[in-house]
C-alpha cells in the first residue's frame, strides 16, 4: 500500500500534516462553538461550523509524535486539553455566555487566544463556501479566487491609465552635478 | 583532505550574485565550480495552490531562517532579524523582483554629504549602466520606458506589470499632488521566456513563483550556467576559504547529507554568500597570516551593514481596489523625495513604493500593520469594509552606512554543521529615523490625495519594532577607494587577497533608496566580465592593485 503520510523530516510539511491531528467529536464541537463566536455567520456569510474550519485547523496542529516547532506552535495533546477544559459547558452555553468566556480567555491567556483566533480566521477565509460568499456579497471581492494559482487574475486585471502617465514629471541629479551640500545643522559634527 | 577537485574559479553561494557570476564566467568558457549550502526548490513546494497559502508565510515560507529552521538555514543572533533563503537561487527564491536601479547620485554620497561611514562608490552609474542592461536582458525585466525621474533605460523584455485598480488609484493621488511616479520595473516576466511562464497576476509574489515568472536565479541564470558546464554542488556548506602565500587556494566544504569534508582548489575564489554569510565566512576563515579573518586586516569585514529604513503604511479607501491581484510589493513608485534636501533636517531620501495585500485571511489578520478585524459582533462589518479596499505605501529610505552596525561571529551558537553563527547588530541612525518620520507624512499626503481614506495603520519607524526588517541586507564588505575605507577595490577584489573577490550585496558601498538586487547583479556581471578578460593578470598578482593601478577591462 502507498503510505500517504507527510513526514516532516526537519521541515514543516507544506499544507499541514497528513494524517492530521485527531480531535474527538466533543472537542470538535467546542472548536466549532468558539469559531462561531469569533466570526458570527450572517449577512450572506455561513457560520464557521458549517464550512469545516475544524478540518483545516487540525492539519496545522502538530499531530502526536511531532514537536510544535512551527506556527501555530500547538501540539495535538495541548490543543485537545485546552478544548476539553472548555468542554460541553461551553458548547451548551448561550452565545452571550460564550462571548464572556472568550473575553476572559483573551485577557488571561492572550498568546493562546491569539493563536486560536488567527487559526480560525485563516481557516474560515480559506473555505470555498466563504470565498463564494465574498464573490456574491462584496463588490471588491467579486473576482476573488480560492487560491492564487493556477488561474491568477490576468483575465480581470485593470491596466495603467495612459493619460495620467503622460503627465508625469520628474528629474534626477546627473553624476557630474553632484556637489557637497551643507549638512543639516543638527547633524553637524 | 580526503577528496579534492580543481577548477578555475570557485564561486561560493548560488544566489543573486553567485548565479550571475557563474553564468557570465562560463559563457566565456571559464571553468567554474559553485558551492551552495542549500538545495534546489521544486515548483510544487510553493504554497500558491494550497488552501493554507496565506498561513504558510508563517511556516514553510517564512522569510526568517530562525523561524523556518530548515537544515540548510543557519540561525542568526543579535538584535536584528535578517531575512534570507538558502538554496539554489538564494534569497531570490523569496524575493518579489522589484527592480529599480540606483540613480547616478547614489554613487556619489560621499561627495554629497559623507555623513557617518558614507563614502563615494569607486565607480559611477555610467560605469555600471552596460551591466545593468546585460542583467536586465538575462532576467527578462518588465518595464515601461520613459520615466523622467531616472536616466533612460532600455526597453524591457515585456511591458510593465499592470497596475490594477491600486495602480490607477495611487497614480491619481501622485498626479493630484504633481509628484513624480512611475510604474515599477519588475524582474517578473510579462512575456514568456525560455520555458518560464509569464506572470498571471496571482498576487502572491513573496512566496516565490511556481510559474517561474519571477526571476529567481534558479530559473533565470542557473539553467544556462549548467548548460555551460558549471559544476554546481548543492548541500555543500563552505567551512573555510583556504590560502597559501597570500593567495586564496580554494575552500573546504561539508556535504550536509553525509557530513564529509571535501576541498575545491581554484585559481580564483569568488564569495557570494550574501551580506551575512560572506562576512561570516571571512571571519570563520581566520588562519595563519589572517588572525582576524580573511580580507580583514583593516577590521572592516562585517561593518557598515545596511537594511534600508522602512515604514509600512496601510490605507483603506471607500472603493474596491482588489489588491489581491497583481504584483504584490511594487506596483509603482514615487521618487519625488529621493534627493537630499538639507532643509528637511536629514540627508538622503526615500522612495514611496505602492504595493498590495494578500487575500481575505491576511486582510482579517491586519494586512501589513497588525490592524486585525475584531472578533465577534463587529467582525463582518470591519472585514467587508477593509477587504480589497486597500493600498500599501511603503517608505523605503536610504540608511547610512554606520560602522557599528555589523556582523560578527557568535561562538555560543552553531548551525546544523556545527559552524558558529553570525551575530547581527543594527541600530537605526537618528538621521534615518527623521527621514522615515518625514516620509510617513508624505505617504499619508499621497493616500489622502488619492482619497477618501477610511482607515489607516502604520508599522511605525523602522518597520516592525526597532531595527528595520532585514530583507535588503547590504554593505558589510563594501567596495571602495582605498585599502583603508573598504574591503575590496573597484573590481570587487579584496584588498588583502588579490584572487579573492566578493560579488554579492555585501559589496554595495551605499544602499540607495531602492531595492538592491538589480544593482548587485550588475556589479557581479561587471566583475565576472573583468575576471574573464583579466584572468591572466589576476592569477599572477601578488598584491591587490589600487583602483588607479588596476588593469582596466
Ligand atoms: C522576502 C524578501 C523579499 C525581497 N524582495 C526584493 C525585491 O523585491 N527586490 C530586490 O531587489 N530585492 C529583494 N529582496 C532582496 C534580495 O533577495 C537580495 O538582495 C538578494 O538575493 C541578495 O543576493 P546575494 O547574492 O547577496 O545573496 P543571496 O541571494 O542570499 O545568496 C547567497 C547564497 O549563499 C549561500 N551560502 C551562504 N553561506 C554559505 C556557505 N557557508 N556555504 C555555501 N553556501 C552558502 C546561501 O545558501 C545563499 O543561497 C528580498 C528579500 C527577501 C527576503
Amino acid at each position: 500500500m502507498i503510505d500517504v503520510t507527510i513526514r516532516s523530516g526537519s521541515k514543516p510539511p507544506l499544507g499541514g500534516w497528513l494524517p492530521p491531528a485527531a480531535l474527538s467529536a466533543p472537542q470538535a464541537d467546542v472548536l466549532n462553538a468558539i469559531a462561531d463566536e469569533l466570526i458570527p455567520g450572517g449577512e450572506g456569510f455561513p457560520p464557521p461550523s458549517g464550512v469545516n474550519v475544524v478540518g483545516f485547523i487540525v492539519r496545522y496542529v502538530a499531530p502526536s509524535g511531532q514537536e510544535a516547532k512551527w506556527y501555530p506552535f500547538l501540539t495535538e495533546a495541548e490543543f485537545a486539553r485546552r478544548l476539553d477544559e472548555l468542554g460541553s459547558a461551553f458548547v451548551s452555553a448561550s452565545s452571550a455566555e460564550r462571548v464572556q468566556v472568550l473575553i476572559g480567555l483573551e485577557r488571561d491567556d492572550a498568546e493562546f487566544f491569539g493563536r486560536l483566533r488567527d487559526m480560525v480566521y485563516y481557516a474560515y477565509y480559506s473555505r470555498p463556501e466563504v470565498v463564494a460568499a465574498i464573490n456574491r456579497n462584496l463588490e471588491a471581492g467579486r473576482d476573488y479566487r480560492n487560491s492564487p494559482q493556477p488561474y491568477g487574475y490576468t483575465d480581470v486585471m485593470d491596466d495603467w491609465d495612459d493619460d495620467l502617465l503622460s503627465r508625469v514629471k520628474g528629474t534626477y541629479t546627473r553624476t557630474e552635478d553632484v556637489v557637497r551640500l551643507p549638512l543639516p545643522e543638527n547633524l553637524r559634527p | 583532505m580526503a577528496t579534492h577537485s580543481e577548477t578555475d574559479v570557485l564561486v561560493i553561494g548560488a544566489g543573486a550574485g553567485g548565479a550571475a557570476m557563474s553564468k557570465r564566467l562560463s559563457d566565456g568558457g571559464v571553468k567554474v565550480t559553485c558551492l551552495e549550502q542549500g538545495d534546489w526548490l521544486h515548483p510544487m513546494n510553493h504554497p500558491h495552490m494550497y488552501d493554507g497559502w496565506e498561513l504558510e508565510r508563517l511556516r514553510t515560507w517564512s522569510w526568517h531562517p530562525n523561524v523556518r529552521m530548515f537544515p540548510e538555514d543557519y540561525p542568526t543572533t543579535g538584535n536584528a532579524a535578517p531575512m534570507m533563503m538558502n538554496g539554489v537561487g538564494g534569497s531570490t527564491l523569496h524575493y518579489a523582483g522589484a527592480w529599480p536601479r540606483f540613480k547616478p547620485v547614489d554613487f556619489r554620497k560621499g561627495t554629497e554629504h559623507g555623513l557617518e561611514g558614507t563614502i563615494d562608490w569607486p565607480i559611477s552609474y555610467e560605469d555600471l549602466e552596460p551591466f545593468y542592461a546585460i542583467n536586465d536582458a538575462e532576467i527578462g525585466v518588465a518595464r515601461r520606458v520613459g520615466d523622467p525621474g531616472n536616466p533612460p533605460r532600455p526597453e524591457g523584455w515585456g511591458p510593465a506589470s499592470r497596475g490594477g485598480k491600486v495602480g490607477r488609484k495611487m497614480g491619481r493621488g501622485f498626479d493630484e499632488l504633481g509628484w513624480h511616479w512611475w510604474p515599477a520595473d519588475n524582474a517578473i516576466l510579462t512575456r514568456e521566456k525560455n520555458n518560464r511562464m509569464a506572470c498571471n497576476d496571482c498576487g502572491f509574489c513573496l512566496g516565490g513563483c511556481p510559474r517561474h515568472a519571477i526571476a529567481s536565479t534558479d530559473v533565470s541564470y542557473w539553467p544556462k550556467a549548467l548548460a555551460n558546464g558549471v559544476d554546481l554542488r548543492v548541500n555543500a556548506r563552505v567551512e573555510t576559504i583556504t590560502t597559501a602565500n597570500g593567495r586564496a587556494t580554494g575552500a573546504v566544504y561539508i556535504d550536509r547529507t553525509t557530513g564529509a569534508r571535501s576541498e575545491v582548489r581554484a585559481k580564483i575564489v569568488v564569495l557570494a554568500a550574501n551580506s551575512i554569510g560572506t562576512p561570516r565566512l571571512l571571519l570563520l576563515s581566520a588562519q595563519k597570516g589572517y588572525p582576524d579573518g580573511l580580507a580583514n586586516s583593516n577590521g572592516l569585514v562585517g561593518t557598515h551593514l545596511m537594511f534600508h529604513s522602512w515604514s509600512f503604511e496601510d490605507y483603506w479607501f471607500d472603493e474596491p481596489l482588489e489588491g489581491f491581484k497583481g504584483p504584490e510589493p511594487a506596483v509603482l513608485y514615487s521618487q519625488e523625495f529621493y534627493d537630499t534636501d538639507p532643509s528637511r533636517g536629514f540627508v538622503n531620501g526615500f522612495s514611496l513604493q505602492v504595493g498590495t495585500a494578500l487575500g481575505a485571511a491576511n486582510s482579517a489578520l491586519g494586512t501589513n500593520t497588525g490592524k486585525i478585524a475584531p472578533w465577534g459582533a463587529g467582525h463582518r462589518e470591519f472585514f467587508n469594509k477593509h477587504f480589497a479596499h486597500h493600498a500599501l505605501v511603503y517608505v523605503q529610505g536610504e540608511d547610512l552606512p554606520v560602522r557599528t552596525n555589523r556582523v560578527t561571529i557568535d561562538p555560543a551558537v552553531v548551525d546544523s554543521s556545527g559552524l558558529p553563527v553570525p551575530h547581527v547588530h543594527y541600530d537605526l541612525h537618528e538621521n534615518d529615523r527623521r527621514l522615515i518620520t518625514w516620509g510617513q507624512e508624505r505617504a499619508r499626503e499621497a493616500a489622502e490625495a488619492a482619497g477618501p481614506v477610511i482607515d489607516m495603520a502604520t508599522t511605525g519607524i523602522g518597520g516592525v519594532g526597532g531595527p528595520p526588517p532585514g530583507w535588503h541586507i547590504m554593505g558589510t564588505c563594501r567596495m571602495g577607494n582605498t585599502p583603508e575605507d573598504s574591503v575590496t577595490n573597484k573590481w570587487n577584489q579584496t584588498w588583502d587577497v588579490p584572487n579573492l573577490f566578493i560579488t554579492d550585496a555585501s559589496s554595495l558601498t551605499t544602499g540607495a533608496a531602492v531595492n538592491p538586487t538589480s544593482t548587485l547583479q550588475a556589479v557581479s556581471v561587471r566583475a565576472a566580465e573583468y575576471i574573464k578578460r583579466r584572468f591572466a593578470d589576476i592569477t599572477s598578482q601578488t598584491k591587490t592593485p589600487s583602483n588607479a593601478d588596476a588593469p582596466d577591462f
